[in-house]
């Protein structure tokens, strides 16, 4: 109905891609008014896509576990944990990039098979359990690492490296690597039979059972996902700036679930997007090195969250009308 | 009308307990006929559903016929493969999923790799929709289900029961709880289910809508079958009356 009202038709699947894009759109423009001689420039947006693909490539896992009616607070402490299983093999085996990739990768899934087990098998709470696996997993790494510093200038000049975090003329070759795993899972997410499960896991779970749904099986690969990209998110961060350090995971939490909401998946469950979920990361990441590049004080980056987080929930639920309830 | 069976209840019996909530049920569904199972709470309706659907078991005495066969082991699963698919009252659709979404839940048509062909299911939920008699130009099977009215959704529901080659169909109170034109919007699905050729198994707790939809009355009282007849010319009001004349011999003794 408000569809008719306004004379435009636009599916009610992609109002929260919109509206996210809107919202980046009004941003960058207040930006480019209040300096534009910065944001005018190709440098800050080298900057930005920097580290936009490690928080996008977070952010769309947790697309998953929040549309399944779940959330995980433990991926920060799964990046340095993974991160670490990546940086010892690496000196263990001599950069046997390969060997220390899969470990890293079973690290991360191990993380997230457990905490799915928690929450499904036992019938925990998510938002504790993880909260409290994030403690106990950081904790874990701490011990293990024992506050070793890891560098790794010996990868600088590797092929593997150039190709993974290198760069493409302006454009840093992880943008490349954030595409493409935003286009699977945004075909997984949309048009895959496993995301539709996800959906419902997250709306109704009854209803999916009575149809023979696994809703347990379906909600523990969200927590693996998780653990997946938190993994990958850990190689890539490690990579790119040639150290391992165990507070890696620290400026993730709050970031990636801002982007989770900015981009217009709701806390409630049972729906997301993918597409949302790239121009929300974009807009917090934005935010975050737009405010310094801006000339001003970091603490204003803050500021800058809540604003974006309440603003953009805020017209989210006005684009789609009395259907956010 | 074949006048084969499609499930034959044989002296089935259920306890919990000391307490019999079926006692001796002796009950034929038949091809193409509505039967309307009415009776008050604590009558064995819904235990006798959950039996016809497997998610029960009769105690060992008695037989669920299928197709002339005895069956054993019976489940929800094999309920559904033989062709008997249960609507249960709002617990079927996942609200902010599309409706086609909806109507191929755990059973979507996919390729190889687990993508769904939403082409086909779109094309194919379209034909249900008008199948069903959606009288409603408004909604395409795009749509979500949290915009449908109540009876719309229960059309979604029992939509689903008319694609999976389904030849009986158990609706578990489907009108309950609705306005007037929304029930009466169901009692139309119904019907349509029936031209489609199922078999309906109606329960309700409202005798004007078990009386509109039925071929045939079955009446349940303290687990037992008191009536078991067709509807013939008996108007709403001898219905009633019936239903009236159980319950007070109930209450005598």
């Amino acid at each position: 109905m408000s569809e008719k009202k306004k004379g435009i038709l636009i599916p009610e699947r992609y109002k929260p891609v919109l509206g996210a894009f809107i919202f980046f759109v009004v941003m960058l423009s207040a930006f480019i008014a209040s300096s534009p001689d910065v944001f005018l420039s190709i440098g800050i947006y080298s900057a930005v896509f920097l580290s936009l693909p490690l928080f996008a490539i977070m952010g769309l896992s947790l697309v998953f576990v929040t549309a399944a009616g779940e959330i995980d607070l433990a991926f920060p402490s799964i990046i340095p944990l993974s991160g670490l299983a990546f940086a010892w093999t690496l000196q263990q085996t001599n950069l046997n990039f390969l060997l220390a990739t899969i470990f890293s990768v079973v690290v991360g899934i191990s993380c997230g098979l457990l905490n799915g087990f928690l929450v499904t098998k036992l019938g925990l709470s998510s938002l504790i359990t993880t909260l409290g696996m994030n403690f106990a997993l950081i904790g874990l790494c701490n011990v293990l690492n024992n506050g070793a510093v890891r560098t790794f200038e010996e990868l600088n000049d590797t092929r593997i490296k150039s190709i993974l975090v290198g760069s493409f003329g302006p454009i840093p070759a992880q943008m490349f690597w954030m595409v493409l795993i935003s286009l699977v899972l945004g075909m997984i997410f949309h048009r895959h039979k496993f995301g539709l499960h996800v959906r419902v896991a997250g709306d109704n779970p009854e209803a999916g059972r009575a149809m023979g749904v696994n809703i347990e099986r379906t909600k523990i690969l969200c927590f693996t996902l998780v653990g997946l990209c938190a993994s990958i998110v850990g190689i890539l961060g490690i990579l790119l700036l040639s150290t391992y350090f165990s507070t890696m995971g620290e400026a993730y939490l709050l970031p990636v679930l801002a982007a989770v909401f900015v981009g217009g998946t709701p806390v409630t469950g049972g729906k997301g997007t993918i597409g949302g979920l790239v121009i929300g990361a974009t807009t917090v990441v934005f935010i975050q090195t737009g405010v310094v590049a801006a000339g001003l004080d970091g603490h204003w980056t803050s500021l800058g969250f809540g604003l974006v987080i309440v603003l953009s929930l805020l017209g989210h639920r006005k684009f789609s009308g009395r259907l956010t309830r | 009308m074949s006048n084969e069976p499609i499930v034959k209840l044989v002296n089935v019996n259920k306890s919990y307990g000391n307490v019999y909530a079926l006692e001796d049920i002796n009950l034929d569904f038949y091809p193409g006929e509505i039967v309307s199972l009415v009776g008050d709470n604590g009558a064995g309706k819904s235990t006798l559903t959950k039996i016809i659907s497997g998610t029960e078991g009769p105690d060992t005495n008695g037989k669920i016929i299928v197709d002339n066969k005895e069956v054993t082991n019976w489940s929800s699963a094999k309920a559904r493969a033989r062709g008997i698919e249960t609507v249960y009252q709002n617990r079927a659709l996942s609200e902010q999923q599309s409706i086609y979404d909806n109507v191929f839940l755990g059973r979507e048509i996919t390729n190889r790799f687990g993508f769904i062909n939403r082409k086909k299911e779109i094309e194919e939920t379209e034909t249900l929709m008008r199948k069903i008699g959606y009288t409603s130009k408004v909604w395409t099977p795009l749509s979500s289900v949290n915009k449908l009215s109540g009876g719309e959704r229960q059309g979604v529901a029992i939509s689903r029961a008319i694609l999976f080659e389904s030849r009986l169909v158990i609706l578990d109170e489907p009108t309950t709880a609705m306005a007037l034109t929304e029930a009466a919007e169901v009692l139309e699905f119904v019907s349509n289910l029936k031209k489609s050729g199922k078999s309906v198994v109606f329960i309700s707790h409202n005798p004007w809508d078990a009386h509109a939809v039925a071929d045939r009355f079955v009446i349940l009282e303290r687990g037992k079958i008191v009536f078991d007849g067709p509807k013939g010319s008996m108007s709403a009001d001898d219905f009633i009356a019936l239903l009236h004349k159980f319950a007070k011999k109930d209450i005598k003794s």
